[in-house]
């Protein structure tokens, strides 16, 4: 965020935002997303968040830990948090680690993430795609 | 001109013009000879020797044999400066002249290789000295020694080895602190992996800079090494780092992407807690086999230590802001988990995936 491309870019869809993270962050970066978003939930009035974590190579204690406070500052601020894109590799990783999601919703990806907020994407502006995103990891 | 010198006036009485012929004879050469001293040298020569020849001269010939006499003097002259020529390379030393301080540091170095060679045993030295300077082979070393060949060459690796912690502990004109010292600079010298964990030598590295030093050099020779990798923890950054790279090691074994990522994920954890209590510390990854592969994480620090490991390694105990899954996390995470600790020195943990066939 202080150089080169943008680690997490923070979108605005009506009262939704999606927050994708495009790297592996580290624990400062984490916790200025953190910061940064909660932030922009006050700024844009929003009623949602959906936290794209497809991206990220490792969701371990502090990650998870700092997702979590994030939903319940959210919450806190009167919006509800979706995380979405946790890979089949890092959920597995998680569950061994002994680490649940607690109170954040989760949905497979961006498209369920939204249709959970009830965000008015119709099926026709969203092209059904047998494969979800592309792996990070090729 | 008769009164010149005595010998000229035999010369004069057989007839011989003597300021002629000096002016015949520096015809003939000065054309021949550009350097106007070795001309002169030339002329003198053959006048002396046209005198010298003085009886045996037929009247009035004196001029022609003069002649000859220079040509021929002009010609031997050639020749020999041909020769010299050619043969110049032969007398050519190569050996360009040594300032006086490379030959103190010569003198430094052999005295050092001396040193260094006195302090080995015996039998090394002897086997040593045998095999490099003598240029004896090894089997034919075994049969002296009653030892086989292969037991001759490790013998010789390891006093090469321990040689070359000598050297550099006498170049640097250095003792070493501990004990342990010499023992992990040796492992390290000969590479050997088994020794070095018995020794648990990056924990020494970590505390001893003397080892640092001198153990500098010596990790170079063995360094490149793919299947090892060292990461310095100091920062949240270096947190990243340490589980890409494992994540890439355990990818190129041959571990299925869930497993990298696992061990990425316990590496992660492990990784944190170096950075949240320590400081400072590093990981060491490494490939191990025993008939399969699996990835070795050695994580180090110098850090508080734990006092009460079995407390720690209870889920949900935390003394940071984490979720207390550090440490049993990553035992769950991993095949094999230990963790060693000493209040004030630091902890170490090790850890083992193996990579299961099936995913192969």
């Amino acid at each position: 965020m202080d150089s080169g491309p943008a680690l997490v870019s923070i979108l605005q869809q009506g009262s939704t935002l999606i927050a994708s993270i495009h790297t592996a962050l580290d624990d400062s970066q984490l916790i200025r997303f953190q910061r940064d978003l909660i932030e922009q939930i006050g700024a844009r009035r929003s009623r949602g968040v959906i936290i794209d974590v497809a991206a990220l190579d490792v969701l371990d204690s502090f990650g998870l830990r700092t997702l979590r406070d994030i939903a319940e500052m959210a919450r806190l601020r009167g919006a509800i948090t979706v995380l979405v894109g946790i890979q089949p590799d890092v959920a597995l990783a998680m569950v061994e680690l002994g680490l649940g999601t607690g109170s954040i919703e989760t949905a497979l990806d961006l498209e369920e993430g939204l249709a959970y907020l009830g965000v008015g994407v119709t099926a026709s502006t969203v092209n059904h795609r047998p494969e979800h995103k592309m792996s990070p990891w090729g | 001109m008769g009164a010149v010198t005595p010998p000229n006036r035999g010369a004069e009485d057989e007839g011989i013009d003597i300021p002629e012929l000096i002016s015949l004879v520096r015809r003939v050469v000065t054309p021949r000879v550009n350097d106007s001293a070795t001309a002169d040298d030339l002329v003198q020569e053959t006048l002396a020797r046209v005198l010298g020849a003085g009886d045996r001269v037929n009247k009035g010939m004196h001029g022609p044999y003069a002649i000859v006499t220079a040509r021929n003097l002009i010609s031997s002259l050639a020749k020999q400066q041909e020769r010299q020529r050619r043969n110049q390379h032969r007398l050519a030393d190569l050996q360009v002249a040594e300032h006086v301080d490379q030959q103190l540091l010569e003198g430094e170095k052999r005295e050092a290789m001396a040193t260094a060679l006195a302090r080995l045993s015996e039998r090394d030295r002897q086997t040593l000295v045998a095999h490099e300077v003598n240029g004896q082979d090894t089997s034919s070393l075994g049969t002296q020694f009653g030892m086989t060949a292969g037991a001759v060459a490790a013998q010789l690796h390891r006093a090469r080895a321990r040689l070359r912690v000598e050297y550099l502990l006498v170049s640097e004109k250095v003792e070493p602190p501990t004990d342990r010292c010499r023992q992990v600079l040796f492992s390290l010298s000969a590479g050997d992996r088994r020794r070095q964990r018995e020794l648990d030598t990056g924990r020494h590295l970590l505390e001893c800079d003397m080892c640092v030093r001198i153990s500098r050099p010596l990790l170079e020779r063995t360094a490149d090494d793919p299947r090892k990798d060292v990461i310095g923890i100091h920062r949240d950054a270096d947190i990243v780092t340490a589980r890409q790279a494992v994540r890439e090691m355990a990818s190129n074994v041959g571990f299925s992407r869930t497993d990298s990522t696992i061990i990425a994920t316990a590496v992660s954890e492990i990784a944190r807690n170096i950075v949240r209590f320590a400081e400072k510390g590093e990981l060491s990854i490494e490939v191990v086999e025993d008939g399969r592969y699996g990835v070795q994480i050695v994580a180090r620090d110098t850090g508080p230590g734990i006092a009460d490991i079995d407390q720690a390694m209870v889920d949900g105990y935390s003394t940071y802001s984490g979720l207390g899954l550090g440490l049993p996390g990553a035992r769950r995470l991993m095949d094999e988990f230990e963790v060693v600790s000493e209040v004030g020195r630091g902890t170490t943990v090790t850890m083992i995936k193996w990579r299961k066939e099936m995913h192969r």
